[in-house]
């Protein structure tokens, strides 16, 4: 009973029995094709930008908020680095640097008018989103292609059978796993997404944290933009178009909660890792491309109504419990 | 097991027949029998009271009796015929009125649309007789003695004690037959609830029954007539009040005799905490000082200005003006981590909304304080939370299974002293507590009490907001008395007493006013 209820109401362990099921059956219909290294390695890399920014939107929805813009981000953090290496002939390492520092800004924007102003996170970053897609197709028009070598060599390059953006992705994910877990100034967010008037009167700085939370995002996403960039060869003002959305999917599924102080880091890989294992298996099924968004709006009702009913009954046996601890009281 | 009370077998009078009869409830939870075979009955015309500590088996008899929950066995009758109480419609159609401890208003919406919420007045097309609806709540207001709410007024503009009034009127808006009250002045006015009192005896008088839940003994034994006392989900005994006394009924729901209070004048002449002309936007003028080892007192009505005034001195509201001074030392203000740091702790008025995280550990609540502000590392000091959650489960005598389990899972008086240990964590100079004790069983009641006095000896110096007269009267050295976020009394403990200071906090007297 205690094994039922606790476990399994774990996402973390939900979610990463069903993809060893997915991958499990999907390897015995396609031995060939699905159970390979060139195909493995070209789901994680496929996954790769949307895991990295996953990783941004699991501290958000931690702590209670989330960020539209992070399409945007990407689009325009890659177009803004195009921009200084093709036309202004900029040093690789100095573009992606100003491209870092750009989308940076763009974050304390977001968090500076979300904690201070008191703008509802959807509505600022809403229009945060409409803004840097218009500055992404300013800087880079209909593309810029022909980037430097050194550039692209950033995403193409591989190391171990697996181009260096899934080695990124992995690093970042353990990085942050651990200092979400051990940190802190990490765990600080799950105090804020729990109870943000306690946070406040237990001494959290809460506008500051919310500051720093969206400046990890848009760092996040503009880092993701540059490596998408670097992969393509080219920095595209479309790339990125609905990510956000891809991507709250993707943490919800993996354990985050709207209402905040719920998820762990490595939840926003598993849910990514499940979407894209799923967007393979339609490919290899050859289903339609159209199937595929109608297909994960379902896999995100589901996924949720169950674990509202598994909720409901978890309450009954809490309220059951409580009554137990209050008897235990007694029991002198 | 105790006989059922026979007395309604005896008198045949109208005024004392019975109305609804509780036999042999039983009530299992899984691995936990919540309720054993309780019997209860409520006559026409009567308050009864129910007593008990958390986790007795009041709240549990009272969801069944509202349709809420099942009961597994016995069988509960409404005037002499067998009813079964299917669900919470059920309830309302047998007439039963029930007001919750929770909330159940729409804050944005006012305070007529709250009422009826559910019957509202329909035109002829079927929609809402706005007028009518505005006429019924005025009178519904008038009748009850709630003069001062207005019926177009939005619910979220009300304090939290009015809202607990209208609340009241929207269970009186069905004219039930059977009132259930549980918890009912918690947050309430001493103005408020006497007006609540004055409406319990008009039901009373026009042959309506009452059952009513409270902590507090001195309301139990003003306002009801019979008290039926549970304790570990058993019935105890039945008992009426007048021939009763407070001591017998804490004997009977905690098996022991509580010492209340225990003074002792520790208080010094250092001064710790200097406030002088502090204002805000609820308050003005405010010159106190706070001395180590002093426990003090604030003393007023709800709404009086007293808690802004404590969370203005912790740095979380801006003050417009004035100064505050720690150990002589001016702090800057706006700034909890800064108050923290200066020694400053405040145990906020509201634990579920202010003071708790629920849905996280005992040992992320108890370490939150420390973790946050006082430890210097970078990486959370897991063994030393572990040690730290420990060492007050024990110190505070805190009922739970592990220092992991989720704090949401405890009772009242637990989750309390968890907010208080995580203040305790940071051993602070200055602690202002913020009703404490509210909706907590006396034994818990009676630990915190005791937590307060072991602080004062250690040298810690405290300023208690509370509501509950006996409990300031009983604890503290000095109480100073505020009426619309002002000064009008500051009491000595050889001045002490409660007519004295309802004078203060109701504005009949002010020490102050002439002088000015």
């Amino acid at each position: 009973m205690s094994f039922n209820s606790n476990i399994f109401q774990d996402r973390v362990v939900t979610l990463a029995l069903t993809i060893v099921v997915l991958i499990v059956v999907s390897s015995i219909i396609w031995p060939q094709q699905f159970f390979s290294l060139e195909n493995l390695s070209l789901v994680l890399l496929n996954l790769s930008i949307d895991a990295i920014v996953a990783v941004g939107m699991m501290i958000l929805l931690i702590s209670g908020a989330f960020d539209l813009s992070v399409g945007s981000v990407v689009a325009f953090a890659g177009g803004f680095a195009g921009y200084l290496m093709y036309y202004w002939g900029v040093y690789v390492p100095v573009a992606i640097l100003a491209a870092l520092a750009v989308s940076v800004v763009i974050g304390f924007v977001n968090g500076w008018l979300v904690a201070k102003v008191g703008i509802n996170p959807l509505i600022q970053t809403l229009a945060m989103m409409g803004i840097v897609r218009g500055l992404a197709l300013m800087v880079s028009g209909s593309g810029i292609q022909n980037l430097p070598d050194s550039f692209n060599r950033l995403g193409q390059a591989q190391f171990l059978g697996f181009q260096l953006p899934v080695w990124y992705m992995i690093a970042i994910v353990i990085i942050f796993s651990f200092l979400v877990a051990r940190t802190i100034f990490f765990r600080r967010y799950y105090y804020i997404g729990g109870n943000e008037k306690a946070a406040l009167l237990s001494g959290i700085q809460v506008g500051k944290m919310k500051i720093y939370s969206f400046i990890l995002m848009s760092f996040l996403a503009g880092l993701a933009g540059i490596i998408l960039a670097s992969r393509l060869g080219a920095a595209m003002p479309t790339t990125g178009q609905g990510l956000e959305l891809k991507v709250i999917t993707a943490v919800i599924l993996g354990g985050a909660s709207l209402l905040g102080g719920q998820g762990k880091i490595v939840g926003a890989l598993l849910g990514t890792l499940f979407m894209g294992i799923i967007a393979n298996i339609m490919i290899l099924a050859r289903v339609s491309g159209y199937w595929q968004q109608i297909i994960f709006g379902i896999i995100l009702i589901a996924a949720v109504a169950i674990d509202l009913l598994l909720q409901k009954r978890a309450d009954r046996m809490a309220t059951a419990l409580v009554k137990m601890k209050q008897f235990e009281k007694f029991d002198t | 097991m105790p006989l059922p009370s026979l007395s309604y077998l005896i008198d045949p009078d109208e005024k004392d027949r019975i109305r609804l009869r509780l036999k042999n409830i039983s009530k299992r939870f899984p691995g936990v029998l919540a309720l054993d075979q309780v019997n209860f009955d409520l006559k026409v015309g009567e308050v009864h009271a129910i007593c008990g500590e958390n986790g007795a088996g009041k709240t549990t008899l009272m969801n069944i009796l509202s349709g809420n929950l099942q009961p597994d066995e016995g069988s509960i009758f409404l005037h002499g015929d067998e009813v079964k109480i299917t669900d919470p419609q059920e309830a309302q159609r047998q007439g039963i009125g029930i007001v919750y401890q929770e909330k159940s208003l729409v804050g944005n919406l006012s305070v007529a649309d709250n009422i009826f919420a559910g019957n509202q007045p329909v035109s002829k097309w079927h929609l809402i007789d706005r007028r009518k609806l505005i006429n019924q709540t005025q009178q519904l207001l008038r009748k009850l003695g709630m003069h001062d709410i207005d019926a177009h007024g939005r619910v979220d503009k009300l304090s939290p004690g009015k809202q607990q009034m209208v609340e009241i009127a929207k269970a009186l808006s069905r004219d039930p037959q059977i009132l259930i009250l549980d918890e009912p002045t918690a947050a309430i006015s001493e103005q408020d609830t006497k007006v609540l009192f004055k409406i319990v005896r008009l039901m009373v008088s026009q042959g309506k029954s009452v059952i009513y839940i409270s902590h507090r003994m001195s309301e139990i034994f003003e306002v009801s007539d019979r008290v039926t006392v549970l304790k570990d989900g058993k019935y105890q005994n039945t008992l009426g009040t007048k021939d009763t006394n407070v001591n017998e009924i804490i004997r009977l729901m905690v098996g022991r005799d509580i010492k209340e209070f225990d003074y002792q004048n520790l208080s010094t002449s250092e001064v710790v905490l200097s406030v002088s002309e502090l204002e805000g936007d609820r308050f003005k003028n405010i010159s106190f000082q706070l001395h180590r080892s002093e426990i003090l007192g604030f003393a007023g009505l709800v709404g009086a200005g007293r808690s802004e005034i404590a969370q203005s001195i912790f740095g979380v509201t801006p003050d417009t003006g004035g100064q505050v001074l720690i150990r002589g030392k001016k702090v800057k203000s706006n700034e909890v981590a800064n108050a923290i740091e200066n020694g400053l702790g405040y145990l906020p008025e509201n634990r579920k909304e202010q003071g708790l995280f629920l849905e996280m550990s005992v040992e992320d609540n108890i370490s939150s304080v420390k973790s946050n502000t006082q430890t210097r590392g970078i990486f959370i000091e897991r063994k030393g939370n572990a040690a730290l959650t420990e060492e007050f489960v024990r110190q505070l005598n805190i009922k739970t299974p592990s220092g992991k389990t989720k704090v949401v899972s405890l009772s009242g008086g637990n989750q309390q002293k968890i907010v208080l240990a995580k203040w305790l964590a940071v051993n602070p100079d200055i602690l202002i507590v913020d009703e404490p004790t509210a909706g907590i069983d006396v034994g818990a009641k009676s630990e915190i009490y005791q937590l307060l006095n072991q602080l004062t000896m250690a040298g810690t110096s405290i300023i208690m907001i509370s509501s509950d007269l006996p409990e300031l009267l009983g604890i503290c050295d000095r109480i100073l008395v505020f009426r619309h976020g002002r000064i009008t009394a500051d009491l000595s403990r050889e001045k002490f007493s409660e007519e004295e200071i309802m004078h203060y906090s109701s504005g009949t007297k002010d020490m102050y006013r002439e002088k000015i």
